[in-house]
C-alpha cells in the first residue's frame, strides 16, 4: 500500500514522459498504451527500491525495458542485432502510417514521419535527448549503452534526419537550404 | 584538431557534452572553416525544429484512469488480496504481480524511506517540487488564467501581503499563462504560471527575507529547481525544462526591467 503513495509521488508525475518514449518506440498508440501498463507494474513492484537517482529517468529505463520485451513478444523481427556502422542510411516506409500517407500529399511530410521513419536505436537515443532533456549519462543508464555509443549514435541519428528523403520531399529542411 | 575530428564531435558538441579542451578546439576551428561552421549552424536548426515540431505525445486519457483505477485497487485490497474489478483481463494478470511486488516491499519502504522523507521535508526545494507535482497532476495548476500581467498581478496582490513582480516572456519562448496561490514552509505564496515549449514551469515569488545567495539549482525527483534573488524578491523555478535554460529564465525573472 506504501509502495501506492510512493509510485504516485514519484513516478505517476512521469506518466506522460513514459507515453512519448513508449509511443515513439512502438510507433503505434495502442501497443504503447500496453507498454506503459506494463512498465507501470513493473514499476509499482520496485519503486520502493528507488533511491538516490532521478525518478524520470529510471521510469524511463523501466518502459525502454518493457518495450523490448513486448517487442520480443509480438514483433521479434524487428529485433535486429546489428552494428551501428552497418546500418544504411535507410527510411522505414513501414514507419509511415499508410492511412495517413495517403490522405496527406507528399509535401504534408512532417518532420515527425522522419523521425519515427529512423531506425529503432538511433530513435531512442534522438528521443531521450531532444524530447525528453536527458543527459548523456542519463541515456547511457536508461539505453544501457556506454555513453560513447550514446554520443556516435546521437551523431548518426542526426545525420540521418538530416538526409532523410521524407524531408527531401518537403524541400530539405536542413539539407538542401543552399540549393 | 582537424575538420574529421571536429566534425565527430560536432553533435556532443552541440548538446554541451564535450570536455573544455574538446570545446576550446572545436570554437577554435568553427571560426576558421566556413564548411564547418555552416554544418554547425544547420545542427542547431535541426535541434530547433525538432523541439519545436516533432510530435510530444501525452498519455491518453483512459490510460491514466486505468493507472489510477488500478492504484486505487491495490490501495483498497491492501497488499494481500486480488484488486476488485480490474477493467481488463490482461491488466488483472499484471496487477496481480504487482501486487506480489507490494507485499514483499512494504516493509522495506515503510522502515527506509519514511525516515529518508523526514529528514527531505526539511528542504525547501522538495517542498516546491511536491507543490508542483500536486497541482500539475491534479486541475489546480492554474487558477487565474491570463497572459496579461495586468490581470495576474492584482488578482495576487488582493491575496497576499505583498505583490510580486509580474511579467510575460513570450517573445522569449516562455508565455505566461496564469497563476495560483501554494504554499510554501506554511506560508502563502504567488506562484506564476509559464509555457516554455510544452513543459510547464512554476515559479514561486516571496519577499526576500534576507540577502540569500543564489544557491546552484539541482535536481529534485526528475524535476529541476533554480533560484535566483532580485527585485526584492526570493524567485524559485521548478520544471522539468533543462537545467541550464531554466536557471537562465529565473535569473531573467529577478532581473529588475531595464525600461519603466
Amino acid at each position: 500500500m506504501a509502495d501506492v503513495s510512493r509510485f504516485e509521488e514519484l513516478v505517476l508525475p512521469h506518466l506522460d514522459a513514459a507515453y512519448n518514449l513508449a509511443r515513439w518506440l512502438a510507433r503505434d498508440p495502442h501497443d504503447a498504451e500496453d507498454v506503459v501498463q506494463d512498465a507501470c507494474i513493473r514499476a509499482l513492484k520496485y519503486v520502493g527500491s528507488l533511491h538516490g537517482t532521478n525518478p524520470r529517468a529510471w521510469f524511463l529505463a523501466i518502459v525502454r525495458n518493457a518495450f523490448y520485451d513486448w517487442l520480443g513478444r509480438n514483433r521479434p523481427a524487428e529485433i535486429v542485432d546489428v552494428d551501428d556502422d552497418t546500418i544504411e542510411a535507410t527510411v522505414d516506409q513501414a514507419a509511415v502510417d499508410p492511412q495517413q500517407s495517403a490522405i496527406r500529399s507528399a509535401e504534408l511530410r512532417t518532420l515527425s514521419d522522419a523521425m519515427a521513419a529512423l531506425p529503432l536505436q538511433f530513435r531512442e537515443v534522438l528521443v531521450l535527448r531532444e524530447l525528453e532533456d536527458l543527459s548523456y549519462k542519463e541515456i547511457a543508464r536508461v539505453a544501457d549503452i556506454p555513453v560513447g555509443t550514446v554520443m556516435s549514435r546521437l551523431a548518426r541519428a542526426r545525420e540521418l534526419l538530416r538526409r532523410s528523403p521524407l524531408l527531401r520531399a518537403i524541400g530539405g529542411q536542413f539539407a538542401g537550404s543552399e540549393r | 584538431m582537424n575538420c574529421a575530428e571536429a566534425t565527430t564531435l560536432l553533435s556532443a558538441y552541440a548538446d554541451g557534452e564535450t570536455g573544455g579542451l574538446q570545446r576550446y578546439s572545436i570554437r577554435r576551428h568553427l571560426r576558421a572553416c566556413r564548411a564547418f561552421a555552416s554544418r554547425h549552424e544547420e545542427l542547431v536548426a535541426q535541434r530547433g525544429q525538432i523541439r519545436a515540431e516533432a510530435q510530444r505525445y501525452s498519455a491518453p486519457p483512459e490510460l491514466r484512469a486505468r493507472v489510477l483505477a488500478t492504484l486505487d485497487a491495490v490501495r483498497a485490497s491492501g497488499a494481500s488480496r486480488a484488486p476488485a474489478r480490474p477493467t481488463n483481463d490482461r491488466w488483472r494478470w499484471l496487477t496481480g504481480g504487482a501486487l506480489a511486488g507490494c507485499a514483499a516491499t512494504v516493509l522495506a519502504w515503510v522502515v527506509g524511506t519514511a525516515v529518508l522523507d523526514w529528514r527531505a521535508g526539511e528542504n525547501l526545494a522538495l517542498e516546491a517540487v511536491t507543490s508542483h507535482v500536486r497541482a500539475t497532476v491534479g486541475d489546480r495548476l492554474i487558477q487565474v488564467a491570463s497572459s496579461d500581467q495586468h490581470t495576474v498581478k492584482p488578482w495576487l496582490s488582493a491575496r497576499l501581503d505583498y505583490s510580486p513582480p509580474v511579467r510575460d516572456l513570450a517573445n522569449e519562448g516562455f508565455a505566461l499563462i496564469g497563476a495560483r496561490l501554494d504554499a510554501l514552509e506554511q506560508r502563502p505564496v504567488a506562484t506564476l504560471v509559464y509555457r516554455y515549449r510544452k513543459h510547464t514551469i512554476d515559479v514561486f515569488v516571496r519577499p526576500e527575507p534576507t540577502p540569500s545567495p543564489s544557491s546552484p539549482l539541482r535536481p529534485v525527483r526528475g524535476f529541476n529547481v533554480a533560484r535566483a534573488t532580485g527585485s526584492g524578491m526570493n524567485w524559485l523555478a521548478v520544471s522539468d525544462v533543462e537545467p541550464d535554460t531554466l536557471s537562465e529564465f529565473v535569473q531573467r525573472l529577478a532581473r529588475p526591467e531595464s525600461s519603466p
